[in-house]
């Protein structure tokens, strides 16, 4: 529905606003036909009450037509085709309307029609004028829509950087270890703050090169390797090129845990977890693929998945996307996003 | 007094086996690394007292206490679980945080010690407790001897109460599970599962038809040839739901 019925005093406020515009509309008429006062308004009157409702229309037109994705010439084509038609439908009406009071107005027919092409010029021009101000209106929401989910988006990977499963689990294996064996309960404890300052200060900023990400997903691996041991492995193959491709920070780390909680985390042998990453010339495809256990009860990991779609498409609109591609033991996550370089590089 | 130690990271079985060898009067019978041999080691064994990880490789540790019913003292060792938490009040006799101390663990075994031969409740109503708000089982678990079986939601045909327990049909397979009807509807989607009858719960994805039966009473015939009897409030929560 148009927004503009949401709030019945903003409608009465626009059917007030075509007061002083029905009224130009007169003058205009009878300015430059022989219409008397009283013609003129007789025809002007339903126009404008009609002319009012119809130009709510390109708030539809102008949605199913949107500025960006088609070219100038048909957009301009199929709007003037509709203006043409509402002029014409309007200009139909208008003459209605002066046929049926012709008994009572004498010449009323005669005279109505040299005014026809002024009243078709600007029923015309008021119409292409309000699919001008509905762009304008849409382009405004849009663009707070999307800044409001980016916003969002940010916010909860704030809050999904420190997982609390992964940090009491962590502190829970460096107790285990300072008895067994203090080297490595020192390593793993300057390992984990490393990541959480890494992911902390990662977290505040917008886009990041993918070298960045990777490397605090090593981290991230690296305290998790021990406190699985030998059940996780990693495999990774990453084009070099792919470096300074910029990506939303810590974009990839909820899938990287993914992985891990609900992939090898449930198997008993565990397994692989295998990052992929190619480059061509505008396009970078990630891939993280790790085995399953199929028996599994379904996890919760869709609430991390839908964070990373969301980001992608905050980021890079249409141009990116995610891909999961489940095998009976294999789950596999695509990202193909634009491969753009960051120009400067941010402190 | 006995324990067994069911987690599936080493390091954690590790720490837990230090302290408790630190406790004087703990003999440790056996470590599992996931619920499938904490379920058989805990049968076999029958120690006091069992430390249960909630997640596990096989079975996590809520299945793991529902097969396993009340023949031990359960305390679950976890890192963080914010709804797990409303069933450890409830169902065991104790819960440690992961990382905890071990003046705490020595806190949680005075306790398993006062309450040794205490009745416990029903394993399978803590599940529930514990479950994620519009979250459903996606399985169940069921002890035969010492074996276990899972049963995927989607396979089951039917539930029949009987006494104390619920018969699973699935598969042309009857399986026994201690649990009242209530509960296993509580923990199965309600959008697949339907209480036909009192003593019903069918996977409406296996009605092939509804028939009338006697003038109050209808039969649904599953797609394998098995017949369910459906009562009038039955019959009229069916109509209801095939014709959202």
């Amino acid at each position: 529905m148009h927004p503009i019925f949401q709030n019945w005093r903003v409608f009465l406020l626009y059917l007030a606003a075509w007061v002083p515009l029905g009224a130009i509309l007169g003058l205009l008429i009878s300015a430059t036909s022989s219409l008397s006062d009283v013609q003129t308004t007789v025809v002007t009157a339903p126009v404008t009450v009609i002319l009012a409702f119809v130009c709510l229309a390109p708030w539809y037109t102008c949605r199913s037509l949107p500025l960006s994705s088609m070219n100038v010439k048909t957009l301009l084509g199929q709007h003037v085709l509709a203006a043409v038609v509402v002029a014409g439908g309007i200009l139909l009406i208008a003459r209605v309307t002066a046929g049926a009071f012709s008994g009572v107005l004498p010449g009323f027919g005669q005279r109505f029609r040299q005014s026809a092409p002024v009243l078709t010029a600007l029923v015309t021009m008021i119409y292409l004028l309000s699919i001008a101000l509905h762009y304008v209106v849409i382009e405004a929401q849009t663009s707070r829509r999307s800044e409001l989910l980016a916003r969002e988006a940010q916010l909860k990977a704030l809050k999904a950087q420190v997982n609390p499963h992964f940090l009491f689990n962590s502190l829970n294996s460096i107790s285990a270890l300072t008895a067994i064996d203090a080297a490595r309960a020192r390593a793993m404890c300057i390992r984990l703050a490393d990541f959480l300052r890494i992911s902390l200060r990662l977290g505040e900023r917008g886009s990041i090169p993918f070298s960045e990400e990777l490397e605090l997903t090593r981290m991230y691996l690296e305290v998790e390797q021990v406190r699985f041991g030998g059940k996780l492995r990693l495999v990774e193959d990453v084009d070099p090129a792919c470096a300074n491709c910029e990506v939303p920070a810590l974009l990839i780390q909820p899938l990287v845990e993914n992985a891990v909680k609900h992939g090898i985390a449930l198997l008993q042998e565990g397994g692989e977890i295998t990052m992929q990453g190619r480059r061509d010339k505008d396009t970078m495809r990630f891939t993280i693929e790790n085995p399953f256990d199929p028996d599994a009860p379904a996890s919760r990991s869709g609430i991390g998945l839908e964070n990373v779609r969301q980001r992608l498409e905050a980021r890079f609109g249409n141009a990116a996307r995610m891909e999961i591609h489940v095998e009976p033991r294999v789950y596999r996550v695509t990202l193909t996003l634009p491969a753009r370089t960051i120009p400067w590089r941010q402190s | 007094m006995t324990a067994i130690i069911a987690d599936d990271e080493e390091l954690a079985r590790r720490l837990l086996r230090e302290y408790l060898e630190g406790q004087s009067g703990i003999e440790i019978l056996a470590e599992a690394a996931n619920g499938f041999d904490a379920v058989k080691a805990v049968s076999e064994l029958k120690p006091d007292v069992l430390f249960l990880d909630v997640q596990m490789p096989r079975l996590d540790g809520f299945e793991v206490l529902e097969l396993i019913g009340g023949e031990v003292a359960v305390v679950f060792v976890t890192a963080f679980d914010q709804y797990a938490m409303k069933a450890f009040d409830a169902a065991a006799v104790d819960y440690l945080l992961k990382p905890y101390s071990a003046e705490r663990l020595h806190e949680a075994l005075a306790r398993v010690r006062r309450r040794l031969g205490e009745p416990r409740p029903a394993p399978a109503e803590l599940r529930n407790a514990a479950r994620v708000p519009g979250e459903y089982q996606a399985r169940l678990v069921v002890k035969d001897g010492a074996k276990v079986h899972v049963i995927p939601a989607s396979r089951l045909d039917y539930a029949e109460a009987q006494d104390d327990y619920v018969a699973l049909r699935s598969e042309g397979k009857t399986w026994l599970k201690q649990q009242t009807i209530a509960s296993l509807e509580a923990a199965l989607d309600p959008g697949r599962f339907l209480r036909v009858h009192r003593s019903y719960l069918v996977n409406i994805e296996k009605i092939a038809r509804v028939e009338p039966n006697t003038k109050d009473t209808w039969i649904a015939v599953l797609h394998d040839g098995s017949q369910v009897p459906v009562s009038r409030a039955g019959y009229a929560a069916f109509r209801k739901l095939i014709s959202r």
